[in-house]
C-alpha cells in the first residue's frame, strides 16, 4: 500500500478512530465522550422505558399494577441500582453541558475572530473559552453526581 | 428532510431535553424525597394529572428523537453509501416509532387502564 493508500486508510478508521488515543486533545476527548455518553444514555432510556412499563404490569399488563411496580423495585432499588443511577446522572450532565457548548460553537457564539497563522500556530478562533466550558461541564457533572448520591443513598444505611 | 434541518432538530430537541430532564430530576429528588417520589401512589397521581402526563409524553418523544437521531448521525459518520444511509434512516424512524409507542402505551394504560 502506497503512502496515499495509507493516508486513505487512516481517514477511514471511522468510529474506531475515536478510540485511538494518539494526537488527542481535550476537545477531541470531549467529542468522543459526547458520543459514548449519548449512546449510553439512550441505552439507559430504553431500559427505563422497560422498567417503568412494569408500573402497568409490564409488556402484557393492562393498567396500574402495584405488584408489577413492587417486582421492579425489588430488582433495581438497591445499592447497585442506585450506583448505576449516580453514573447515569454523571454522564447525563456531562452530555448536556458539553452539548450546550457544542450548540454555542455551532452558532459561532464562542469563537474568537480568526487571524493570521503565526508561530506557535495555535488556532486563534478557538480561543480558551471552549476549554473552560468543557471543564465547567465536567465540574457540573461531578457536582450533580454527588447530589444524586446523597439523594439516592439517603436513609439506605 | 435535509440533513441541515435534521441537525437543527437535534439541537432543538437537545435544548428542550435539557429543560424537561432537569424538571424530571427535580421532581424525583428535590420536591419529594426519592423513596416517596417513586412510591406507587405518587407515580399514579403524577400520571393521572393531565399536565404531568403531557409533560412525560413530551419528555419521552423529545429524548427518543434526540437519542435515535444522534445514533443515526454516528452511523452516517461510520460508513457512507446510499444503501447504508437509506437503511439507517429507515431503522431510525422505526426505532423511534416503536420506542415512543411502547412508552406511550405505559402513559395511556397508567391513565385509562383497568389494572
Amino acid at each position: 500500500m502506497g503512502s496515499e493508500g495509507l493516508e486513505a486508510a487512516k481517514n477511514k478508521r471511522g468510529i474506531w478512530g475515536w478510540l485511538n488515543p494518539a494526537h488527542m486533545n481535550l476537545e477531541r476527548w470531549a467529542y468522543v465522550f459526547q458520543r459514548v455518553t449519548g449512546v449510553a444514555i439512550l441505552l439507559y432510556v430504553l431500559g427505563h422505558l422497560g422498567d417503568t412499563s412494569f408500573f402497568v404490569g409490564g409488556p402484557t399488563g393492562s393498567g396500574p399494577s402495584p405488584s408489577g411496580w413492587d417486582f421492579i423495585g425489588r430488582i433495581f432499588e438497591n445499592s447497585f441500582g442506585h450506583l448505576i443511577l449516580v453514573i447515569v446522572v454523571l454522564v447525563l450532565f456531562f452530555h448536556g453541558m458539553n452539548g450546550i457548548r457544542l450548540i454555542l460553537a455551532e452558532f459561532g457564539l464562542i469563537f474568537k475572530k480568526p487571524g493570521a497563522i503565526e508561530y506557535p500556530y495555535r488556532s486563534k478562533s478557538l480561543g480558551s473559552g471552549q476549554k473552560y466550558l468543557i471543564w465547567v461541564g465536567i465540574a457540573v457533572a461531578i457536582l450533580a453526581a454527588m447530589w444524586a448520591f446523597l439523594v439516592l443513598f439517603e436513609g439506605m444505611g | 428532510m435535509k440533513e441541515s434541518r435534521l441537525m437543527l432538530l437535534q439541537y432543538a430537541t437537545a435544548i428542550v431535553a435539557v429543560v424537561l430532564v432537569s424538571v424530571h430530576l427535580i421532581m424525583q429528588g428535590v420536591i419529594l424525597p426519592y423513596t416517596k417520589a417513586i412510591s406507587f401512589s405518587n407515580i399514579l397521581s403524577i400520571y393521572q394529572n393531565g399536565f404531568y402526563a403531557v409533560f412525560l409524553e413530551a419528555l419521552l418523544v423529545v429524548v427518543l428523537v434526540h437519542g435515535f437521531n444522534g445514533v443515526r448521525i454516528i452511523l452516517h459518520e461510520w460508513r457512507q453509501s446510499a444503501p447504508w444511509s437509506r437503511w439507517v434512516d429507515i431503522g431510525t424512524i422505526l426505532a423511534i416509532v416503536a420506542s415512543v409507542g411502547y412508552g406511550t402505551r405505559t402513559v395511556v394504560l397508567a391513565i385509562f387502564g383497568g389494572g
